[in-house]
């Protein structure tokens, strides 16, 4: 690295804040060799602190403190747009969870049977899963009223596939609800409606 | 007395800050006020939205960076032209006329250089944030960033060296 080079490098250098940023090290090793360098870096360097001092000579209004504070709003308590959504999702997937049950009763020859499977995962509330991605520790509460409330119970796989698990609905709702987010083996019969992947639950093990 | 200590707390540790962030970007009193009082209510009604508490001082600045750019875009502001100059046109400016330009020839210096490069410069001497964090404050790619600030700062360096003596202070 020359001089130019170096000194391109520098020009954002700040001092001690930037000392250990590893983009600037060839560069102050530079600087370390070449005296006249150093001078150059260390007038920029004075200059960095002088122009930092002077912008922070701008002081507020002495009552804005006491203004923000004692305007604050209310706290609204509930972020209503993630609240709409979650209505909007639930809905949406009751509607889908109808008309899948309508299907089923309808059209029960559509449905693809397939082997006996075990499959061991995280219990996922399907509903946030499919609108949000949430799944995991942090959303086990959630998770747990869900699918207490009836809503789609699911299973995420160690190897990533997500399968909707079906059988007496209230039994396994109630089964799983307390494993919601934790890790379970389900063994049952692997169907498919339109490519989605389900499990028709034989039995739970809670392990 | 406020009822959240949580709120009081947070604006006493940061109205300065935001409010020199503020002052830099508009030069106006009146907006930098209004700007870090509505950072603060924004950030009361959205506080459970931010996961990390540790980046509540990001989160801050791009929340009053974001607002300024609603003003600019209200006020249909016009972009001033932008910043050409290479790095190795860095001028020379002596130690005497730094040391004795005030703030306020600062801020005017600050003006009249465009928005997009004057907030990561303002950002780059009044705050000990990282390059990386400049670039989150203001969404751009760090490459940016330090582009941004290198031009700036030779234009505000330039403009400094043209500057004679301080013509004015503050007014508060």
């Amino acid at each position: 690295m020359n001089t130019s080079e170096a000194k391109e490098k520098l020009l954002l250098y700040r001092g001690p804040i930037d000392h250990a940023d590893p983009q600037f090290r060839e560069a102050l090793a530079c600087a370390h060799r070449d005296p006249e360098l150093a001078e150059w870096l260390r007038e920029q360097v004075s200059y960095y602190g002088v122009i930092r001092s002077k912008l922070r000579e701008v002081e507020p209004p002495g009552d804005l403190a006491e203004k923000i504070i004692s305007n604050q709003p209310i706290p609204s308590g509930r972020d209503w747009t993630q609240i709409l959504k979650l209505a909007a999702a639930i809905i949406i997937s009751a509607a889908i969870t109808a008309v899948s049950m309508k299907l089923w009763q309808r059209d029960a020859h559509r449905l693809t049977h397939g082997r006996e499977i075990v499959v061991r995962g995280e219990v996922l509330d399907l509903t946030c899963y499919v609108a949000y991605n949430w799944s995991g520790p942090k959303h086990a509460s959630c998770a747990m009223d869900c699918i207490k409330s009836g809503l789609p119970v699911g299973i995420k796989a160690e190897d990533g596939k997500v399968y909707l698990l079906t059988g007496k609905e209230a039994h396994v709702n109630a089964e799983l609800a307390d494993y919601a987010a934790k890790i379970v083996t389900i063994k049952g019969k692997e169907t498919a409606r339109e490519g989605f992947a389900q499990i028709q639950v034989e039995e739970i093990r809670k392990f | 007395m406020s009822a959240d200590p949580e709120f009081e707390n947070l604006v006493k540790l940061y109205y300065r800050d935001l409010y020199r962030f503020g002052f830099s970007l508009t030069r106006s009193e009146v907006d930098a006020t209004d700007l870090t009082q509505e950072t603060f209510y924004i950030w009361a009604n959205k506080r459970h939205q931010l996961r990390n508490p540790a980046n509540v001082k990001s989160w801050l600045f791009t929340t009053l960076h974001r607002e300024f750019l609603k003003i600019c875009r209200r006020r249909k502001r016009v972009a001033d032209e932008p910043i050409n100059e290479a790095a190795q046109n860095l001028p020379h400016v002596s130690a005497d006329v730094v040391n004795r330009i005030d703030a306020q020839t600062m801020l005017d210096a600050l003006g009249q250089i465009d928005e997009d490069y004057r907030a990561p410069l303002v950002l780059y001497y009044l705050e000990d944030l990282s390059y990386k964090q400049i670039g989150n404050v203001l969404a751009i790619p760090l490459g940016t960033v330090q582009s941004r600030i290198a031009r700036a700062k030779i234009k505000l360096l330039q403009l400094l060296s043209e500057t004679k003596t301080p013509h004015r202070r503050i007014e508060k």
